[in-house]
């Protein structure tokens, strides 16, 4: 949408200072990058962070699966410059970042945008893009500040935080680039209207990347709280099982994911989340074993190769799982596997290895008949193509995280 | 040498934990480098250099701590709290237990920071720790200067044996930087060992030398 559509439709973005961060706290917006974490609580601890801060629009959707972000900044990116701005304003700031991997066309796309933006005079804040590397990690936020330092986009240690230290040494608020664009719209129709969808736990709309099981990708915009049944449209295409959450989440059966919605309350019970709204219906004809044997590869192969336990055990992990996808594995190899999990989770600066194990588990409990059925050198798929997307090869040199 | 009496226990006490703690801390900062240069113990895995190295250093507080505490308890000289922390207020022996007085102040340091690791920044938990390169030194000469003990015997080359081969290995550190593998290719190497080692059996991979 360019801007004269986007006035048009939304009118400029309504400034109005620090009592933003009231309007979002009162709206319960929590943060659309994965995590959830309550933006009035990030904006508060920023804005009284006491020295003048940076704001980062966080558009580097480094989960291969997720389009959500993508889309967003092709089709709405001044609703996410509006809220770059908003956010700005509310904790006491004029610089901004919006950092974003480098798909063609999409940062002149964003420069024009910018452009078009400063003739109009819009903008309080001056806005830096910066490109992502094409790495799994880079858009977690330490790393994401590293990247904006001009150094390579690797998770750092947590202390200090960054809304603490972070850009240049201040305060720096990094927002998923949805998290923006919903804080927008907050910012002109009130906490009550974004309310007025989701559940009371868990307000407001979110997008999910919906892979169905027919082979069709969509961005949805939804409200939380819709079952998944509906999402996926599970009735009309059947799927063997769902992912949920991205290749840092979980599998559920079929049957399960059904009777569950698109909501924390009722998926963390099932030990899942909704992170960043990836859902994957698996189809039947597809081997789940062959497709996590994938993903789990690229998760070991994506580590920053910084913290002992994730740089070494997730390669093992990797090819563990790999030896149990063959025919006759070793029979203690299942146990291994178990070992191994548990003792490379929470030992890394970031929570790379968590998310890998969690995932590993998920493969393990959902496709146990499958592995059981390799064992024996047979497979139930019907067709060997892939079907979660799984980016190839291995950086090549240390540019490969700049 | 006479006979321990009662009287004099606590002074053979802090004398015997002390050369115990000499050995002990050459130990850990022998250790210390071997996790630096990424080195491996035989018949270790990799992990166990560091764990030893953490466990040993705590093992090396307990006999510095008796070390003090009997010292100070002692009669036979006397040796008050303070001066065990404050160096050089000492009536007895100022100069060199005043030595000992600073490598326990820069041990506390240095235990402290590695205790309180995960809350400190990166960047202050390793200058702290550099501190020990200051504090070996300075307690291998109180060793020597604070008692005839460690001049003569067995004992002396006890001491020698211990501050050569930390020296040597101050050396080996400060000359040779490490090879860093590149980032890029620490993880194919990483894939490649664990397939390796899997091809080989589950219990192939452990222990293997690099």
């Amino acid at each position: 949408m360019d801007l004269d559509a986007h006035l048009a439709a939304y009118g400029p973005p309504p400034y109005g200072g620090r009592q933003l961060i009231e309007v979002v706290a009162a709206a319960g917006l929590t943060g659309r990058g994965g995590a959830g974490f309550p933006a009035a609580r990030k904006l508060t601890a920023v804005a009284e962070a006491g020295r003048r801060a940076v704001v980062v629009g966080n558009g580097a959707e480094s989960e291969p699966a997720s389009r959500k972000d993508k889309q967003l900044l092709w089709t709405a990116p001044h609703l996410v410059l509006d809220g770059l701005q908003l956010a700005a304003e509310a904790v006491g700031t004029t610089r901004a970042y919006l950092y974003v991997h480098a798909h063609p066309g999409l940062h002149e796309q964003l420069g024009s945008a910018l452009a078009a933006r400063a003739a109009a005079g819009l903008d309080r804040a001056g806005v830096q893009l910066v490109t992502a590397p094409p790495r799994f990690l880079a858009g977690e936020e330490s790393a994401v500040v590293s990247r904006i330092n001009g150094g390579p986009a690797l998770p750092r240690f947590k202390v200090p935080p960054v809304f603490r230290r972070g850009v240049a040494g201040a305060p720096t608020l990094v927002h998923n680039v949805e998290t923006l664009a919903h804080l927008a719209q907050i910012a002109r129709y009130g906490a009550s209207w974004f309310r007025a969808a989701g559940t009371s736990a868990e307000p407001g709309t979110m997008l999910a990347t919906c892979w169905r099981a027919d082979g069709t990708v969509e961005v949805v915009e939804t409200a939380i709280g819709i079952p998944l049944r509906e999402l996926l449209r599970l009735g009309e295409l059947p799927a063997q099982a769902v992912l949920v959450g991205g290749y840092h989440g979980t599998w559920l059966t079929s049957v399960h994911a059904a009777t569950l919605p698109l909501a924390n309350a009722g998926l963390r019970p099932a030990g899942a989340a909704v992170g960043a709204g990836l859902l994957a219906a698996l189809p039947h004809g597809r081997c789940g074993v062959a497709e996590a044997v994938r993903v789990v590869r690229y998760l070991a192969v994506e580590s920053a190769g910084q913290c002992g336990p994730c740089l070494n055990g997730l390669p093992r992990i990797a090819a563990g799982l790999a030896e149990l996808a063959r025919p006759r594995p070793q029979p203690r190899l299942r146990a291994d596997l178990e070992r191994w999990a548990g003792l490379v989770e929470r030992r890394g600066a970031c929570h790379h290895p968590d998310g890998s194990v969690r995932f590993l588990r998920s493969t393990l409990a959902i496709f146990g008949t499958e592995l059981t059925a390799h064992a024996r050198g047979e497979c139930s798929a019907t067709s060997h193509r892939p079907f979660l997307p799984v980016p190839a090869g291995v950086p090549a040199s240390q540019a490969g995280w700049i | 040498m006479s006979g321990i009496t009662a009287s004099t226990a606590l002074w053979y006490a802090s004398r015997a934990t002390g050369i115990t703690s000499l050995v002990l801390l050459s130990a850990v900062v022998l250790l210390g480098i071997t996790v630096n240069r990424q080195g491996r113990l035989p018949g270790l895995p990799r992990f166990a250099v560091t764990g030893l190295h953490r466990n040993l250093s705590l093992i090396a507080v307990v006999f510095v701590a008796v070390h003090v505490v009997t010292a100070v308890a002692d009669s036979y000289v006397s040796i008050s709290l303070a001066a065990a922390v404050i160096p050089f207020v000492s009536s007895y022996e100022p100069f060199w237990l005043g030595l000992g007085a600073v490598s326990l102040d820069l041990m506390a340091a240095v235990i402290v920071t590695s205790l309180v690791r995960s809350r400190i920044p990166r960047r202050a938990w390793r200058t702290v720790h550099w501190l020990s390169y200051g504090m070996y030194p300075v307690a291998v000469a109180h060793s020597i200067g604070s008692s005839t003990d460690l001049q003569s015997g067995w004992r002396l080359a006890v001491t020698v044996s211990c501050v050569a081969a930390v020296a040597g290995a101050a050396v080996f550190r400060l000359r040779r930087s490490l090879m860093a593998v590149p980032r890029s290719g620490r993880v194919a190497s990483a894939l490649d060992d664990a397939v390796g080692s899997l091809a080989g059996g589950p219990a192939a991979g452990q222990g293997r030398p690099r």
